[in-house]
């Protein structure tokens, strides 16, 4: 198992990184939006620029600790970067490119090395291409196989997948997991779409300007973001804000646009929010359940947290339909115009006639609205 | 052609190449580190490298006498110490062609190496290679052409040059009679004829080199 210990303070004008993360998984994704200090960390890592302070330990190689003035040099580092735009050397062949970093081996070696990463890769047969004759796909498994012929001691992907078109992004993606599966070398990827990171890594670190606002594995940052700003880098919708009724370390009951709603308390961070204090939650669209009128009433065992409201307008995304719903309690709707977003697949809009029925009840299960907190 | 003709395109040629030899040693490593390196002092630097562009060359060719003249800065020490002085003789004409071609050579690779997208320099330094050999094995090949076009451009000053020619190595017929002083001769004391071939042979290899460097210099881009 890697361990990876990360400490780093970079002052540059305009915009300071101050990160600090550690992981024991194998593949880490920095994940933020453009502009939070995320391949400043990866230029770190690979000593690339200087830290002004902290620290970074590989397994057990300090490549960096500024106190005790250790600061390995890149070319000592054996780190394996995947540039984004990939950085292919376009004056020389495939074979050239994956075999650049092996120049202190033998020419039997090198030969041998090259030719198993070229295999493995499924790159044989364009040994004497140059980069400008390559797919995009193509490109990317090159610069993985120059990265990964060195037999690096941490492996660097900067945004690997985003200078693909969308069907050879997601087969990508698939394979690139698989590789780094296989290959077992430490990996810390950086990317902007959650989707990529929720894929590719075993933890995942939210930067936000330059800061970490969560490192967690990535499952408990999918159901459990550590605060409001998380969840909104994330892309969550139906983030809402309440007020806290009472709290117990198992349950949060709230009031949210005249309803008294209850949630299940985080079972790891114990959030005691006091009574009357705001509170903000998010509701996942696709977990808004709505009743069918052909069953009979409700159930108040089976459903929890009832609400009704009307589709006031929708949103065709093909395989899923996304419905603005207001609901019949008097004010403000939370959302601008609507109250909730909720979003059934197209079966479901379709069995239901929602195209013709617009109002519904609906009811959220108390372990489906997480809270945020503050 | 007269025999004061062609003594004065050998030497132009001769001082030409060398000059650009010496540009290419000098102002490739200057071209890199302007490009790459930041150092203190290296507006100043660059502003020397530039400067004989736009100074007139006879200032030029002042500057080049009080360095290097027999009572030059460097000049009286060579002189004390050999006996020797490099004004008035054809590696005078060799250092003027040199000194006012340099800009040239520097500003054209200057540009073609910024040019070079950083994180394949970055990607060689990953893969093991220092930065020295890094240059020599993706940053220069890959600036190669605007290199050459910088190259082309600096021999076609080096073959024009006039005026820091005439000051520092003066216009002594097969000695440092270069072209564009053999003309100048040529119209002074009305040889009109040598005068007119002369020009016709410049003005034709300032335009293949035109077509050179534009050819190499699009072919960088």
């Amino acid at each position: 198992m890697a361990r990876l210990d990360v400490s780093i303070v970079k002052r540059l004008p305009g915009f300071t990184l101050d990160a600090r993360w550690e992981a024991r998984e194998n593949v880490v994704a920095l994940f933020a939006p453009s502009g939070a200090g995320k391949t400043l960390t990866l230029q770190c890592l690979a000593g690339l620029l200087r830290p002004d302070d902290g620290r970074i330990v590989v397994d057990d190689r300090v490549f960096f600790d500024a106190r005790a003035g250790v600061d390995l040099s890149s070319q000592s580092r054996r780190i394996g970067y995947v540039f984004q735009g990939y950085a292919l050397f376009p004056h020389l062949t495939v074979a050239d490119n994956v075999g650049f970093g092996l120049r202190n081996r033998s020419r039997a070696e090198r030969h041998a090395r090259t030719g198993a990463i070229i295999a493995r890769l499924g790159l044989s047969g364009l040994e004497g291409r140059y980069p400008r004759e390559l797919s995009g796909g193509q490109r990317q498994r090159v610069a993985l196989g120059r990265a990964l012929a060195i037999d690096p001691a941490l492996l660097l992907l900067d945004e690997p997948l985003s200078a693909l078109d969308l069907p050879t992004r997601v087969t990508l993606r698939d394979e690139l997991r698989s590789t780094l599966l296989q290959c077992g070398v430490p990996a810390v990827l950086v990317t902007h779409d959650f989707a990529e990171a929720y894929r590719l890594g075993d933890r995942i670190v939210v930067y936000e300007a330059g800061r970490v606002i969560q490192s967690a594995p990535r499952s408990e940052l999918l159901w459990q973001p550590a605060s409001e700003a998380v969840a909104r880098i994330m892309g969550i919708r139906n983030i809402l804000h309440g007020t806290v009724i009472k709290a117990s370390p198992d349950r949060i009951q709230l009031r949210w646009r005249g309803l008294t709603m209850e949630a299940v308390n985080s079972p790891t961070q114990a959030y005691l929010p006091s009574s009357e204090a705001p509170i903000a939650f998010f509701i996942r669209p696709e977990y808004v359940r709505l009743i069918r009128k052909d069953r009979g009433a409700p159930d108040p065992g089976h459903h929890m947290n009832l609400m009704s409201g009307r589709v006031v307008a929708e949103a065709d995304f093909g395989t899923t339909v996304a419905l603005m719903i207001r609901l019949d309690e008097p004010g403000e709707p939370a959302q601008g115009e609507y109250d909730l977003e909720v979003e059934v697949p197209r079966l479901v809009y379709e069995i239901l006639e929602i195209d013709r029925d617009r109002h519904w009840q609906l009811s959220i299960h108390r372990g489906s609205i997480q809270v945020l907190p503050a | 052609m007269t025999p004061e003709a062609t003594s004065a395109l050998a030497l132009s040629l001769r001082v030409a190449c060398l000059a650009t030899l010496l540009n290419a040693v000098l102002g490739i490593p200057l071209a890199y580190v302007l490009a790459r390196r930041r150092f203190r002092g290296q507006t100043l630097v660059d502003l020397f490298v530039t400067l004989p562009l736009v100074l007139p060359p006879t200032v030029t060719g002042y500057y080049l006498i009080v360095l290097l003249g027999r009572r030059g800065w460097l000049g009286s020490p060579l002189y004390a110490a050999t006996g020797w002085t490099v004004a008035f003789t054809w590696y005078a004409a060799v250092i003027a062609a040199t000194v006012m071609a340099l800009p040239l050579l520097v500003r054209t690779a200057r540009a073609a190496i910024e040019s070079v997208d950083r994180d394949l320099e970055r990607a060689a330094y990953t893969l093991g290679r220092p930065e020295w050999r890094t240059a020599l094995e993706v940053t220069l090949p890959l600036a190669r052409n605007g290199i050459l076009a910088g190259l082309v451009l600096a021999f076609a000053r080096a073959l024009g040059e006039f005026g820091a020619t005439l000051m520092l190595a003066g216009n002594i017929p097969g000695k440092t009679a270069t072209v564009p002083l053999a003309i100048y001769s040529a119209v002074q004391t009305g040889e009109t004829g040598d005068a007119l071939l002369l020009v016709g042979l410049l003005t034709a290899l300032s335009c293949v080199v035109l077509v050179v460097a534009g050819r190499l210099g699009a072919r960088a881009a």
